[in-house]
């Protein structure tokens, strides 16, 4: 396989990744505009732990996603208090005050970035998109997959069918955050190099683009937008600017015609037939 | 022991703003009773189930469920005392499946991490599949479960909020006005397996406009009137008391 | 407290006037101060570059307030007037000399607000609710992030991605004192208050403005009072096209940096005077515009240009989550004091 695309398919494995950490938030209902806040904290985290304490990838990577994880929880718990267009704005100022930290400290190496020393090769990616993935499949199909997707439908009634509403919000938020943080480890460590101006803002706007154009309904959405937005402009080869014009009118496009996203609940009804739907998660 | 009191609704209020939609409404549901309660258009009949049930908190007065006071509690809290409710406008999750609506209304009972984590959605029938399509089925409704309800009919829909509400296994089921916009048929149907509902020992608290049918599933009514309860009694006994014809048809017909 | 109920009473234009005068006095105290000219300095550039935020801040809170719509293609309205203006001033059109560059900023910004009426043909003419659920709300803001992408890269492909510079050729400074007073900067700011202050009337006094504010109470009973949405919707976008338009053409002017990013600083900057002063609220975002323009002056003066952003979206941060409804006023979305 050519260099050129094994680059592309480890962007797609971490693009799953990430997107899956979107979406989990999002199946509770949460937008999460910060998305980039908590890969960067992923990918410095890693980073860091492999450089003070020697650690290799087999342990800072989890710890990162663990980290990660801690910090979704944290941040939370404020971020809950807020809906709507506050939780977007919210989410989106951690992100900036993360990576705002990161440019003023120089133990983090500021605007020069740090240089990541131990290697994670291509197929240890593509393993663990694969495992994230079928563990998100698992996830929508629990109780507590359901009761975030009720959640997300309609909070009060939810409520009133006895679903821990702030328990499962915050759960979503401590998975969807250690996701973000497992993809920023992994970036670190297969890019071996990571800098603050990577985790922009619109890094967080493309992942959630990922999200909510591949279907918050069920957990083929992400892989479908991530896949789609990844590997269609490198077949399409269209240069430069013109790659992320059509991707904005696709964006446009989609949301006239079709909303909910490209894959929908009753578009793999039609998809799997009558029966298999009835088991589909 | 069949007319021990199930729910003590004790001298509650609700004001909005200046207005008073509830006022000191009192009345018990005894275990395995089956109660309607009913009242012209803006008597506060939903307030009434919205308090019972933690929507809104209670200005005044208390509420007791087996003997427990809940009138404090959370929502979540009061659902696992033993209550479950439908609601007036059908608020189904639309991006759901019927059976997974109705496993949403399990929550209750399934506690737990393990119950968090396992799979219900899958292949390998596990118990509370079983349990949910079986609810579905004993509802009398005739559709493949794993239909997403947003392409179901009204008439269904409305089932599928009961059986949703009944999942938890509730001693008090609330059902606002559920025979609302179904057909006579549908509505005859939906009496039949409520009354079913009841002699299996489930308590029932009905808000309903359809007096036929409150005189069939229930044994008593409650009148509530401008948030106030101005009758208490049979069926029969409400149709002719003066107040509750006033009440609906207005003073001149008293 | 009953000093507040008072301010809170008084009539936005007496409190204005009030403030202004403060200030005006404040910086002649702090130039008076021995060693407190370079402050003064900093604090009115700071005002001056507030100016540009408040018009751009009160274009994302009009939308918020009145449509509920997070609408991320306000920075690109003022990044394609600037940029129209410049590509009019340094080319001119196929077959014609390079325009003047004031001649170059009306096209800038009829550019803006034409932009800005396309974006409500394809995101709110289409828009169906159907269920109501938490992701539906995000619609909107997802097709103007598609639009975003669309407009920026468009730009870049015409005009190209290098920043320029606006060849404005005039100097105009007032000396008073110590102090350096640029006059087209002290005409922008007036000039953007203005527009702010006849908005504001507009949504007070005038039939329209009434429509306004009946769909951002509630869209639904604006309809049954014989409101026709789909017709006042599109004036909501006129007028954000129009605030940003006059932004962009007055921060060309002032500071003649262009480029099709441009626009990225200043709606991140004119977001965070929106959240200061509350969404929603007009009042607020001419508040917080200049409050955020005065900040990061100050903020670069003392700190540095990195560590005024982790102040000042840290800042943000709390206000979203311990005051939603913005530092100085009690309006939220929907229920807008506008």
């Amino acid at each position: 396989m050519s260099g050129y695309w094994s680059g592309i398919l480890a962007i797609l494995a971490i693009n799953i990744i990430f997107a899956y950490g979107i979406f989990v938030t999002a199946t509770a209902g949460q937008l999460n505009l910060g998305g980039a806040g908590f890969m960067a904290i992923g990918a410095y985290g890693a980073a860091m732990l492999g450089e003070q304490l020697g650690w290799t990838p087999a342990l800072t990577v989890p710890a990162a996603t663990l980290l990660t994880a801690l910090v979704g929880i944290g941040i939370a718990f404020p971020v809950l208090r807020t809906r709507g267009v506050y939780m977007v704005l919210a989410t989106f100022a951690f992100a900036q005050v993360v990576t705002g930290i990161i440019l003023t400290q120089p133990a983090l190496g500021g605007a020069m970035g740090l240089v990541v020393t131990e290697y994670v090769d291509l197929p240890v990616l593509l393993g663990v998109a694969a495992a994230v993935t079928i563990g998100v499949f698992w996830l929508t199909a629990t109780r507590l997959g359901l009761a975030m997707r009720a959640l997300h439908d309609d909070e009060l009634v939810a409520v009133l069918m006895g679903v821990p509403a702030r328990a499962v919000q915050v759960a979503g938020f401590a998975i969807g955050g250690g996701l973000a943080g497992l993809a920023g480890a992994l970036y670190a460590h297969h890019f071996s190099f990571v800098e603050a101006q990577y985790f922009s803002p619109l890094l967080s706007i493309y992942v959630l683009l990922f999200v909510l154009i591949g279907g918050t309904q069920t957990a083929w959405g992400p892989l479908v937008g991530a896949s789609f937005f990844t590997i269609v402009p490198e077949l399409l080869r269209i240069g430069g600017s013109w790659r992320y014009v059509v991707f904005g009118v696709m964006i446009v496009a989609m949301m006239m015609f079709r909303p909910e996203g490209m894959v929908t609940r009753t578009l793999l009804a039609r998809l799997m037939g009558r029966r298999r739907h009835a088991d589909a998660g | 022991m069949p007319d021990e009191a199930l729910l003590t609704v004790a001298g509650i209020g609700k004001a909005f703003g200046g207005l008073r939609v509830v006022d000191d409404v009192s009345f018990t549901v005894p275990r395995g009773g089956r109660l309607g309660l009913i009242g012209p258009n803006g008597a506060g009949k939903t307030t009434v189930f919205n308090l019972i049930s933690g929507v809104y908190p209670l200005d005044a007065g208390t509420i007791t469920l087996d003997g427990k006071a809940i009138g404090t509690l959370p929502p979540r809290d009061r659902v696992l005392a033993g209550m479950a409710r439908s609601f007036q406008n059908i608020r189904l999750m639309p991006h759901l499946s019927a059976v997974e609506n109705v496993m949403l209304g399990q929550q209750a009972r399934a506690s737990g991490l393990g119950a968090l984590l396992t799979p219900i959605g899958w292949m390998p029938r596990g118990r509370w599949r079983r349990d949910a399509e079986a609810l579905l089925a004993e509802a009398g409704l005739d559709i493949d479960p794993g239909d997403v309800v947003s392409s179901l009919p009204y008439g269904i829909r409305k089932k599928i909020e009961v059986v949703r509400a009944l999942a938890s296994r509730p001693k008090l089921l609330l059902l606002d006005e559920p025979a609302a916009g179904l057909n006579p048929a549908e509505t005859a149907e939906l009496a039949r397996f409520l009354r079913k509902i009841a002699e299996g020992g489930t308590a029932l608290l009905v808000v309903e406009h359809d007096m036929g049918f409150v005189d069939e599933v229930c044994d008593r009514v409650v009148v509530l009137n401008f948030g106030k309860r101005i009758y208490e009694g049979s069926m029969a006994g409400a149709r002719a008391d003066a107040l509750v014809r006033e009440a609906y048809l207005g003073a001149d017909a008293a | 407290m009953s000093a507040a109920a008072g301010v809170r009473g008084a009539h936005p234009l007496v409190v204005s006037a009030g403030v202004a005068v403060g200030c005006v006095a404040a910086i002649a105290g702090l130039a008076a101060l021995p060693g407190g000219a370079t402050l003064a300095q900093q604090v009115v550039s700071g005002l001056m570059l507030g100016g540009i935020y408040v018009a751009v801040a009160v274009a994302f809170t009009l939308t918020i307030g009145v449509l509920n719509f997070l609408n991320f293609t306000i920075p690109t309205m003022f990044m394609l007037t600037g940029m129209v203006a410049w590509g009019l001033a340094r080319h001119g059109l196929p077959f014609t000399e390079a325009w003047h560059w004031a001649l170059a900023l009306p096209p800038g910004i009829v550019v803006a607000i034409l932009a800005s009426l396309v974006v409500e043909r394809f995101t709110f003419r289409y828009l169906k609710t159907r269920h109501g659920d938490a992701t539906e709300h995000a619609i909107p803001l997802v097709s103007s992030l598609g639009f975003l992408l669309i407009f920026e890269h468009l730009v870049l492909i015409v005009l190209g991605s290098d920043a320029q510079s606006f060849p404005v050729r005039f100097r105009l400074d007032w000396q008073v004192g110590p102090l350096v007073v640029g006059l087209p900067q002290l005409a922008s700011l007036l000039l953007s208050l203005a527009i702010v202050f006849w908005l504001s009337w507009l949504l007070a006094r005038t039939r329209t403005g009434r429509a306004l504010r009946s769909i951002a109470e509630s869209p639904d009973t604006a309809t049954l009072l014989g409101v026709e949405v789909t017709r006042i919707v599109p004036v909501v976008f006129l007028l954000s096209g129009l605030l940003c338009g006059v932004a962009g053409a007055l921060f060309v002017v002032n500071y003649s940096d262009v480029s099709p990013f441009m626009g990225d600083h200043v709606g991140t900057k004119a977001i965070a005077a929106m959240v200061l002063g509350g969404l929603g609220s007009i009042w607020g975002a001419i508040a917080g515009g200049l409050l955020v323009g005065l900040l990061e002056t100050l903020g670069i003066h003392f700190f540095g240009g990195d560590a005024a952003q982790v102040v000042v979206w840290t800042v943000l941060l709390l206000a979203i989550v311990l005051r939603p409804q913005g530092l100085f006023g009690g309006s939220r979305i929907g229920k807008g004091k506008l």
